[in-house]
């Protein structure tokens, strides 16, 4: 590891699915010299990519969890997060932004900027991290580099420029043109491990030029030296080129966009040395977190290993190892043996074996500095947790987690996938935040719930493959919600007298909606409530929003508060007034004009234009609302929200309308009220659920 | 917050309303390049919408994203910040449809238009048009939008323009190139001028408002909004 951290990188690469990643992150670790053969995603050799090390990545040909390894390049350590591409998986994409210092964004030549990628550069976005663009696949037919750098500023908004020209395309693809010294690269050998550096060939020379040229003058914005280098018609150094696209990138006001076939052993080493040059070091990026004795005060980590350590875990896995703890360090330094503390458990914790994660494989090391991500062994905590010194409490910034909008019942076999089921949703649960589980004490039954069908299916593969659980799985069910649209009144008693002591308490006051989930006032003058008693309708009226009257589902968005009451010295408990609570809640409930309220999902759906009106059509069908369309040639992308529980089959509806040409994404948008006949059919539903037990 | 966006809006103040009108029209703005056409039809769209008319907003040449955002920053400058998106009853008033310029044709459109209204998708009694090519398409082309206006149920369809510094074109009726020889197919023209410091818009040709022809609004240059009458 370097102690120096300008020559440290850690880096994420995130995609649209298939845009070829995990094999572009093999080829990374092949020419770093961590792997010392190819395997392919779906390879005939039945090896699978190294990165796709749990089984069912390797039988999909899709990466589900992000796997960390690190190599070196020209001296410079990269600790790269493989990220997942489905849209499901989306929570593991920005805990690794969380943590990364800047970002290769990869696209496939022919399908350009999909709906993926949108999200994705959102989420980098969000997190301000730097990004480079590769655009793979080269050798595809329909190759158009070109053109995806024109989606990448024209849909993604970013001001995106090729640092280099292919040399043939498709079949034809042999090598790269770099703009910046005018060279022609070629990749070599059965595995393209022989750079050979030519004269660019005659017939591109003239447009290199004209595009180099082009180049300069835009990345002169980010250089004076540059920019008076231009002026003046000198000689430009590479260096001074080097330095003024790092600035833009850095930046975020430039992206540069390379370009090759990583499956063809194409422009991989080119990209291997944009991330030396143009990504950022730990300390080029400002990390805050929260100073925790000082109102949680937001503080910039310093980077450096003197300092007392901060470091966070983002990510855990239960692997043959036992559990992992992915950790990125902010500041500080590490040994083996070390005790550090969980500040959200306040727990001290003894390090007992540092390692870097090669995929699977594991390489013990005795220390981690500042800037480093690594894997902590048999450490206890949840993902996002903060670890600390003795000497400093603070916590990273919260990362931005969504909630779950679908959930489906699991029941196991028998006894013994019981026991395994639990084991199985206990480490889940820890691993990834999207993940929830719950038992509804209604029915019995152990309900999961996650991001989306794919999501939990995948979950449910897990529980069979990796914790030999046998469960039957119910229909998946929408996560719905209720609310309430009105300010109502309640002035509820509570009396019961059967013999010994009795039970006696009034709440009075009114319930009104609010933005946020809950919130309890209290506006009791007099005592007329005993403060003892005031906690008591909080917890009444918590337990009530658990399960609305109107489809069973949890309430939110309702301020109770509490302005009257009355109570008995001999007769009133904390039990009475926790049941007045929940009473009052039922009655000011009612008159609140109560709404059940439904996950609305953004939905974008790909494809040839010639589908474009029976795929409006079925969106149409399924009470969406088409919110725009985008039409680029023969393809467009059509954008609606659609609410979640009208979605599932959807993709075999589009399959057939589209011959299997188009293909959509979805996410979590808002929730918003069902309209009335959907609410009539969900509050009979659920009417008839009980009276029938 | 309605009420607040009818009155500021240049649309008000020229007396033009579709649905008031119940009269098929199709208007014109024109403008240098980046001197705020989108924004003044974007005005006119959120004050359609806010009257319950589906407005349908196709730009050419330019990202669904940067349309939306139009929509956003000029509602949150009538408004207290408003978004679009967080008041559903405006918001399903309106849908956008973009289009490379390489890519938009009037038949294309059309079949698209007709996607929507024929299945019950949407069926819009605005349409803006944004980014239409006025050097390279015929005036037969540009006449065909009002039998598209008759067949699809439209009332108004507003269309923009780029006029070039340099073309010094102009027809009877002081209309500038691109569209001088197109002005009579327009009910309304209106013309976005710098004048120093300040923004007119000139109102050229109005058959069916409230407004004489010669008439000039002063616009806000910082916001585009209307300043005055």
């Amino acid at each position: 590891m370097n102690t120096d951290l300008s020559k440290v990188r850690n880096i994420g690469i995130s995609a649209h699915i298939d845009s070829g990643k995990t094999t572009l992150t093999e080829r990374i670790l092949y020419y770093t010299k961590k792997i010392h053969a190819i395997h392919e995603v779906r390879g005939k050799d039945g090896v699978g990519a190294k990165m796709d090390s749990m089984e069912l990545e390797k039988e999909r040909g899709i990466t589900i969890q992000s796997a960390a390894t690190y190599c070196s390049w020209n001296g410079t350590d990269i600790n790269i997060i493989d990220t997942p591409g489905h849209v499901d998986f989306t929570v593991e994409v920005e805990r690794a932004l969380r943590v990364l210092d800047g970002a290769v964004l990869v696209l496939c030549s022919v399908g350009g900027v999909q709906s993926q990628s949108i999200t994705v550069n959102r989420q980098m976005t969000r997190y301000n991290v730097p990004r480079i663009a590769f655009i793979n696949k080269c050798d595809r037919t329909g190759a158009n580099p070109e053109k995806v750098t024109a989606q990448l500023k024209d849909k993604l908004d970013l001001n995106a420029h090729m640092m280099q020209m292919p040399i043939g395309l498709e079949n034809d693809l042999v090598g790269v043109v770099d703009l910046v010294t005018m060279k022609a690269v070629y990749f070599d050998g059965e595995n393209g491990d022989d750079i050979r550096i030519e004269e660019i060939p005659a017939d591109m020379a003239e447009e290199a030029a004209d595009r180099r040229e082009a180049l300069l003058e835009e990345v002169s914005m980010y250089s004076e030296e540059l920019m008076e280098a231009l002026l003046e018609e000198d000689e430009i150094d590479y260096a001074l080129i080097y330095d003024a696209v790092r600035k833009g990138t850095l930046a975020l006001e430039f992206t540069p966009v390379f370009l090759g076939s990583a499956y063809k052993n194409k422009g991989v080493q080119s990209l291997l040395d944009a991330v030396e040059q143009y990504l950022p070091s730990p300390t080029d990026v400002i990390n805050l977190a929260l100073d925790l004795k000082n109102e949680e005060k937001e503080f910039p980590v310093t980077n450096n290993p003197e300092d007392p350590l901060i470091m966070l875990a983002f990510k855990l896995e239960d692997g043959r190892y036992g559990q992992l703890t992915y950790v990125r360090t902010y500041q500080g330094f590490l040994n083996k043996g070390d005790t550090v503390y969980n500040r959200r458990t306040g727990k001290k914790v003894k390090i007992g074996r540092l390692c870097r994660m090669h995929s699977a494989e594991m390489v013990e090391i005795d220390s981690v500095g500042s800037g480093d991500i690594v894997a902590l062994f048999g450490v206890d905590c949840a993902s996002g947790d903060t670890f600390t010194s003795d000497a400093i409490s603070c916590s990273m910034t919260s990362m931005h987690i969504p909630e779950p909008v679908i959930s489906l019942a699991v029941i196991p076999a028998d006894n013994k996938s019981q026991i395994n089921m639990s084991k199985a949703l206990n480490r889940f649960t820890k691993e990834d935040p999207t993940f929830k589980t719950f038992v509804d004490h209604e029915t019995g039954e152990t309900i999961i719930s996650g991001m989306g069908e794919l999501h939990l299916e995948v979950y449910i593969e897990r529980m069979k493959r990796e914790y030999e659980a046998c469960v039957e799985v119910g229909a998946p069910q929408v996560a719905y919600r209720e609310t309430i649209s009105q300010i109502a009144k309640f002035n509820y008693v509570h009396k019961k007298q059967t013999g010994g002591s009795g039970q006696f308490g009034r709440v009075g006051g009114f319930l009104e909606p609010i933005e946020e989930d809950y919130e309890f006032v209290d506006k009791i003058v007099g005592g007329v409530i005993p403060r003892e008693f005031i906690n008591s309708c909080d917890k009444g009226f918590k337990k009530s929003m658990l399960k609305g009257s109107l489809c069973g589902a949890p309430i939110t968005g309702v301020r109770c508060t509490i302005n009257d009451g009355a109570y008995h010295a001999v007769d009133s408990s904390d039990v009475a007034f926790q049941l007045a609570s929940v009473g009052a809640f039922k009655e000011g409930y009612l008159k609140a004009n109560p709404v059940i309220m439904e996950p609305i999902m953004k939905v974008a759906v790909e494809g040839p234009s010639e589908f474009q009106g029976s795929v409006m059509g079925s969106i149409n069908q399924r009470r969406g609302m088409i919110i725009g369309s985008t039409e680029e040639g023969t393809y467009s992308v059509i954008e609606a929200e659609v609410p979640l529980s009208e979605m599932f089959g959807y993709s075999t509806t589009l399959r057939s309308l589209t011959q299997g040409k188009a293909e959509f994404t979805m996410e979590f948008s808002t929730f918003k009220a069902v309209p009335k006949s959907v609410s009539e059919e969900l509050v009979k539903a659920y009417q008839d659920e009980r009276k029938n037990g | 917050m309605g009420n607040d966006l009818v009155v500021s809006n240049p649309l008000r103040a020229l007396g033009l309303d579709a649905k008031a009108e119940g009269k098929e029209s199709m208007g014109l703005v024109m403008a240098r390049a980046g001197l705020g056409k989108t924004a003044i039809l974007v005005q006119f769209a959120l004050d359609s919408m806010l009257l319950g008319n589906k407005v349908l907003h196709v730009s050419i040449g330019e990202g669904i994203d940067k349309t939306r955002n139009w929509y956003d920053d000029i509602l949150a400058l009538l408004t207290d910040g408003e978004k679009i998106e967080s008041i559903p009853e405006i918001m399903k008033n309106r849908m956008i449809m973009t289009f490379k310029e390489s890519s938009f044709s009037k038949a294309m459109f059309v079949e698209r238009l007709e996607d929507l209204v024929k299945q019950g998708i949407y069926q819009p009694e605005c349409l803006i048009i944004d980014g239409y090519d006025f050097e390279n398409n015929s005036k037969e082309s540009l006449e065909d939008f009002r039998n598209i206006m008759t067949e699809q149920g439209l009332k108004i369809i507003w269309f923009s323009a780029v006029r070039h510094r340099d073309d010094e074109r102009v027809s009877k009726a002081g209309v500038p190139a691109p569209c001088h020889e197109v002005d009579g197919l327009f009910d309304t023209i209106l013309l976005i001028n710098p004048d120093g410091d300040a923004i007119n818009l000139d109102i050229i040709k109005c058959d069916i408002g409230s407004v004489d022809p010669g008439t000039s609004l002063s616009l806000d240059p910082a916001t585009m909004l209307l300043k005055k009458v």
